[in-house]
């Protein structure tokens, strides 16, 4: 039992003393723009624990993130690098568009579902080019995921400008960039209802959505496929010794694949609560960069599914709080954008220094107990003669 | 007229953790001899080397070179000296060229300028002093293996070293490369260099060595001149005194007569720089027989087993599994069909370190519906047979949920055996099985080996432990550079002929080696 | 974008000029950029995090010059990347974090700081004022040629240093100690360790080179191309660059010539159009292209043998 607590206080070592250095760190360039940093974090948490409708934004930001985080985790456990999370969630954003504003004439109940399966079907699609020419010709799928990053940019912009703009949109002046409304049976409800009954009175401004219940069951889902069934054994394998697991019987090219578009599936998730709850229609400023935080999520939870739900509150909590300290101490909200920069090189510092010591300890630990067993060189040979 | 020999060492011991490596060892080097060390794997050559060159400190014991004593702390320390090593596994750059490989770190450019010529030009002189045969301009990985070994002897040279230590070079060699770098040496012997080289080739030490020292087990065993040895008196030395085994072999049950259950038919594979590693190679184990390849490392074998158990591509010939043919099939089919393996490395392919023992325990297993409630594992289930295993196979492990990589490599080995063992197959392939592991250790393995053959598996046991192979086969058959060279049943053949068969100074023709399997 | 153009057999020559100008105009940011990447990756780092020292010269740059003026700017820029880079450095090479990982956190931090710096010094989080650029140079004699015009006329001094940094490279990369020794270190550095040559030295030296051209290229975006710091104005170029220097399989020259189809890759993307295709997609072309090397490039090209693994001795 005490390894357990032991091994859970090293693992929480490395994003704490991180979380710690990137708040000096900020503390520092918030010195340099010539604001006080004891003050200025004390409006960030003031603002954003002060006020339920803080509380929920921080809840809504964080939805997509867990999705993004759960994504790059699984690539992660896998050793592949799935940068290409951010293009993945454009296209899952299309064609969840596409179907709630296509797809006419179904009831609630099929339709919502159906449209994020189409969500889905867009990250996977995108997540598809990557890996095969990953599996097939050794291709490095960092370059090749960010490469179809910038496609799906372009990609997106043909589709929502050229091809399904919205044309009806009577109002004056230039239209928006954007494609139809989504139509009210594809829309995902917010949660306020559901709280009201239960006494928290959420303004009704915040967007907090049951695709948070859905990200939060993801991530449980993620953990039981990762860690309590043979294909998240095998893919858990092939990311830390794929010598071993090619030579246990496991298929390690065709895991690959499988693992690198399951996260391509729930890439295709990151974008449906914005879209689906909030906005309603897919427009040309549809929120970018979830992918890329979903990186930093994953590395600050050391891709572990239940400390993604964590990491992607705080940085929910940063995101929110930067509004908070721009309208109220003047400090610009970029400030969290480098915080973030900051965490990521802390937490795999700090986490690769400590895991190097504690693994040398423990190399040390059993040399010495083997050295109490009788050394080799006495054997006598073969039980006598 | 006695010379003051040119470098004494005086009670050199050295120890790595669970191991004496070097035990008081006291041997002298004279001026311009070219001294031989000779002795089994593990017998302590290559840490004993790797002294002399720097590279390890000594535990205990003093080492005086030219009558004054020396304390190296690293290999820069001894090149000052005048002692410089060529490793067995050469420390090339394949994409540079001779002279670039030669100068690199001492390029003597004036004003950091390089020149490619200018350096080719030095080489060539210091080659032809020499009388090597280079081309200074040419790329490493375009040169045969021997002269890649002349481009590190160059190396060495380049450096003024005074003293060469030479580390199994003609492991790679083939015999008219060994031709070419004897006739080296001795131009090195008459220049006036002092060379000490580690070998298990008792022909070539003979041919070559003007004395010759014998290691076993860490110690040194005897130092006799060239001239006055034989090759077996030095075999004896080397393998220590004639072994009966009588290890208490339970009877094995069978059904019937016993069928062939594990057959290689005329087995082709490649190896490195892709030369043949496996020629021709062809065998049968039967039901509840165990049957031993014997031979020095580096001769085919790990190409073999990788080949039968699928982890590599078949050349020519064919693998048959009780009746069917697995030339090439992946290795899950190979493992499902009923082949257990325990590889030789048990870091590299027999294990994944940062998983935990528990985890570890399943892997190749993990499928099993035994461990599953669904598509979930059924954790309790799992845990509770790991439990089982650990406890009848004696791993010892405070944790299973720990990491595996903590546990000590005679219990990481005992877990693998276990594993694979319980896994009731039809044959077993084990490489090396007993490789680093305590008396208590390996005897438990050897027994879990025999009990598997009373119970009618076939076993294909691979070793470099001539003792643990004999101990345990049915039949031997040992592996020269890739070929069969004998086969016989333990007890037939004295432990001197066994060791000329495998350094190659004897072996029997294809045709008497091929009829026992047929 | 204006797709003003249909290129086609018999176009004038000076449009073929013009197109052909414009591509070396576009290509000198990848060129630097990639000629950055092959110091860095013979030695044996690799350096995902080019894009985000490229967007941090930019905005120094135009800083610098807004401030000092032009040449002062480049050479901040410059400097900026290089400071890039040594985190880089510091935390795969000395630390050994994982060589992807440490670059892509790179990326996201200099977007973070370019942001907050943009804020603090020009009170906008994604423009600069337009700064002042380099004047503009005429190659002598060659520009007296009515067809070569476009081509030779009217030049960034930055181009010209670009192409010269060529055959430079190539000269520190295989006619210096230090070039052979940074070589030695990406193809065996275990080898080199023995023979006495400071590995983690040489890839810090290779890393830095690499952050200092990075800072240059964005600096040229800024100062020189745009004459303004505009967020987003790498549009992925880092990345590019790479694929770069893939396909010209890690030499200088090679990363030229990679450099010059992707930049006429990008210069056709915003000159033609195709019938029937979208000009987005057009304008996808030089990513396209990426892809289309990566795939077929492995295989042929060659890295350094030890490129992208962190070198740790091992003890005894």
């Amino acid at each position: 039992m005490k390894r357990r607590w032991v091994s859970l206080g090293l693992s929480l070592l490395g994003p704490v003393s991180a979380l710690l250095i990137s708040a000096i760190l900020g503390a520092f360039v918030m010195l340099a723009i010539g604001k006080n940093p004891l003050q200025v974090y004390a409006v960030m948490i003031s603002y954003n624990l002060g006020q339920l409708d803080s509380i929920g934004s921080i809840f809504y930001r964080a939805t997509p993130l867990i999705f993004s985080g759960l994504a790059v985790a699984i690539g992660f456990k896998a050793g592949l690098f799935n940068i290409g999370v951010e293009g993945q969630y454009y296209l899952g954003a299309f064609f969840a568009s596409w179907a709630g504003v296509y797809i006419k004439g179904l009831p609630a109940y099929i339709h919502l579902p159906l449209v994020i399966l189409f969500g889905i079907a867009g990250g996977v699609i995108w997540a598809w080019l990557p890996i095969y020419l990953k599996v097939k010709r050794g291709a490095h799928e960092v370059i090749t995921t960010i490469m179809m990053n910038s496609i799906a940019s372009a990609v997106m912009l043909y589709f929502i400008h050229d091809v399904f703009m919205d044309q009806n949109q009577g109002t004056l002046g230039a239209p928006r960039v954007r494609m139809p409304p989504i139509q009210p049976t594809a829309r995902m409800p917010t949660m306020l209802g559901f709280l009201h009954a239960i006494g928290i009175d959420m303004p009704n401004y915040v967007a907090i959505n049951w695709f948070l219940v859905l990200a939060v069951l993801a991530a449980v889902a993620v953990y039981y496929v990762l860690w309590r069934t043979p294909f998240g054994y095998e893919l858990r394998a092939v990311g830390q010794n794929p010598q071993a697991a090619e030579a246990a019987g496991i298929n390690t090219k065709r895991i690959q694949y499988q693992a690198f578009l399951l996260s391509g599936a729930i890439a295709g998730l990151v974008g449906l609560s914005d879209l689906l709850t909030y906005f309603g229609y897919l427009d040309i400023d549809f929120p970018k960069g979830y992918g890329f935080s979903g990186i930093a999520v994953a590395l600050l939870a050391n891709n572990n599914p239940f400390g993604i739900i964590l990491s992607s509150l705080l940085f929910g909590f940063l995101e929110r709080g930067g509004l908070g300290i721009q309208a109220l101490a003047g400090v610009p909200r970029e400030v969290t954008t480098i915080l973030e920069g900051v965490v990521i090189l802390t937490v795999v510092t700090v986490t690769a220094i400590i895991g190097r010591q504690v693994r040398a300890y423990e190399r040390h630990m059993a040399a010495i107990a083997t050295a109490a067993e009788p050394p080799v060189d006495t054997r006598a040979p073969g039980g006598g003669q | 007229m006695a010379k003051t020999p040119l470098l004494t060492l005086t009670g050199i011991t050295k120890r790595f953790p669970g191991v004496v490596a070097n035990r008081d060892i006291t041997l002298s080097i004279e001026r311009g001899e070219i001294h031989a060390i000779v002795g089994e794997n593990g017998a302590g050559k290559s840490t004993l080397m790797r002294i002399i060159a720097g590279l390890y400190q000594p535990d205990e014991g003093q080492i005086v070179l030219d009558g004054r004593r020396i304390q190296m702390r690293g290999p820069r320390d001894a090149a000052r000296l005048g002692i410089g090593m060529v490793h067995q596994h050469f420390m090339l750059i394949p994409r540079f060229t001779v002279a670039e490989n030669i100068v690199l770190g001492e390029e003597h450019a004036r004003g950091g300028v390089f020149s490619p010529r200018e350096a080719q030009e030095r080489i060539r002189r210091l080659a032809a002093q020499y009388q090597f045969e280079l081309d200074p301009a040419e790329l490493v990985e375009n040169l045969s293996v021997g002269a890649q070994q002349r481009v590190e002897l160059l190396k060495v040279l380049y450096r003024g070293a005074s003293i060469i230590i030479l580390d199994e070079p003609t492991a790679v060699l083939v015999p008219h490369e060994v031709e070419e770098l004897f006739a080296n040496l001795r131009s090195l012997r008459q220049a006036g260099k002092t060379i000490i080289f580690i070998s298990h080739k008792l022909d070539e030490v003979l041919e070559i060595a003007d004395r010759i020292t014998v290691l076993r087990a860490g110690q040194v065993i005897g130092t006799v001149p060239a001239s006055q040895a034989t090759k077996e008196q030095l075999a004896e030395m080397m393998v220590g005194r004639p072994v009966l085994f009588h290890l208490e072999k339970p009877p094995v049950k069978l059904g019937g007569p016993p069928i062939g259950v594990l057959e290689a038919r005329d087995l082709t594979v490649l190896g490195a720089h892709r030369r043949e590693a496996v020629s021709g190679v062809s065998f049968v184990v039967r039901q509840g027989e165990i049957l031993g390849v014997a031979g020095v490392e580096g001769n085919g074998q790990t190409e073999l087993v990788e080949a039968i158990m699928g982890l590599r591509p078949v050349a020519k010939g064919k693998v048959i599994l009780l009746g069917r043919d697995i030339t090439g099939q992946p290795p899950s089919t190979i493992r499902n069909s009923g082949v257990a393996f325990i590889p030789e490395d048990r870091h590299r392919q027999g294990l994944v370190l940062p998983m935990s023992v528990w985890e570890n325990a399943i892997l190749g297993y993990h499928r099993a519906s035994a461990y599953r409630r669904g598509i979930f594992y059924d954790l309790g289930r799992v845990k509770d047979r790991v439990r089982n295993l650990i406890r009848t196979y004696d791993v010892r492990t405070p944790d299973i949920n720990g990491r595996v990589e903590t546990l000590s490599g005679g219990n990481q080995q005992k877990l693998i055996v276990a594993k694979e063992m319980s896994s009731a197959p039809t044959a077993i392939v084990a490489s090396q099985p007993t490789r680093g592991l305590d008396v208590g250790a390996t005897e438990f393995v050897w027994q879990q080996l025999l009990q598997a053959r009373a119970q009618g598996l076939a076993i294909l046991l691979v070793s470099a432990d001539l003792e643990e192979v004999l101990a345990l086969s049915d039949r031997v058959i040992v592996m020269y550079r890739g070929r069969i060279v004998t086969e016989f049943v333990p007890g037939t053949l004295a432990a001197t002929t066994i060791g000329e068969y495998m350094l190659g100074t004897r072996r029997d023709t294809p045709a008497a080696v091929g009829g026992e399997n047929a | 974008m204006h797709p003003d153009l249909i290129l086609a057999a018999g176009a004038s020559s000076p449009a073929i000029a013009d197109a052909v100008a414009s591509a070396i105009r576009l290509t000198t940011p990848l060129l630097l950029a990639a000629l950055g990447a092959v110091f860095t990756e013979r030695g044996g780092v690799v350096n995902i995090g080019l894009e985000g020292m490229m967007i941090f010269g930019a905005f120094w740059s135009a800083w610098g010059a807004y401030t000092y003026g032009p040449l002062a700017g480049l050479a901040i820029g410059a400097v900026a990347g290089a400071i890039m880079s040594l985190v880089h450095a510091i935390v795969s090479v000395t630390f050994r974090v994982d060589q992807i990982v440490s670059g892509v956190a790179i990326n996201t931090l200099a977007y973070g700081l370019v942001r907050v710096a943009s804020q603090a010094l020009f009170h906008s989080a994604t423009t600069s004022p337009s700064v002042p650029s380099l004047t503009r140079i005429d190659v002598p004699l060659l520009d007296r040629i009515p067809a070569l015009q476009p081509l030779m006329a009217n030049l960034s001094p930055l181009i010209v240093f670009a192409f010269a940094l060529v055959p430079v490279s190539w000269w520190v990369l295989n006619r210096t100690v230090f070039g052979l020794r940074l070589r030695s270190v990406g193809e065996n550095p275990l080898a080199a360790d023995t023979l006495g040559i400071n590995v983690a030295l040489m890839r810090y030296a290779g890393v830095l080179i690499s952050g200092l051209l990075a800072g240059l290229a964005g600096g040229y975006l800024a100062v020189e191309q745009t004459s303004m710091y505009v967020e987003g104005m790498t549009a992925g170029r880092g990345f590019v660059a790479l694929a770069a220097m893939i396909f010209g399989n890690w030499t200088p020259v090679g990363a030229m010539l990679a450099s010059l189809l992707f930049g006429l890759a990008d210069s056709l993307s915003i000159r033609v159009t195709i019938p029937h295709v979208p000009y987005q997609f057009v304008n996808s072309l030089p990513y396209i292209l990426t892809i289309v090397v990566l795939a077929g490039a492995v295989g042929h090209a060659r890295a350094p043998a030890a490129d992208g693994v962190p070198y740790e001795r091992s003890g005894e």
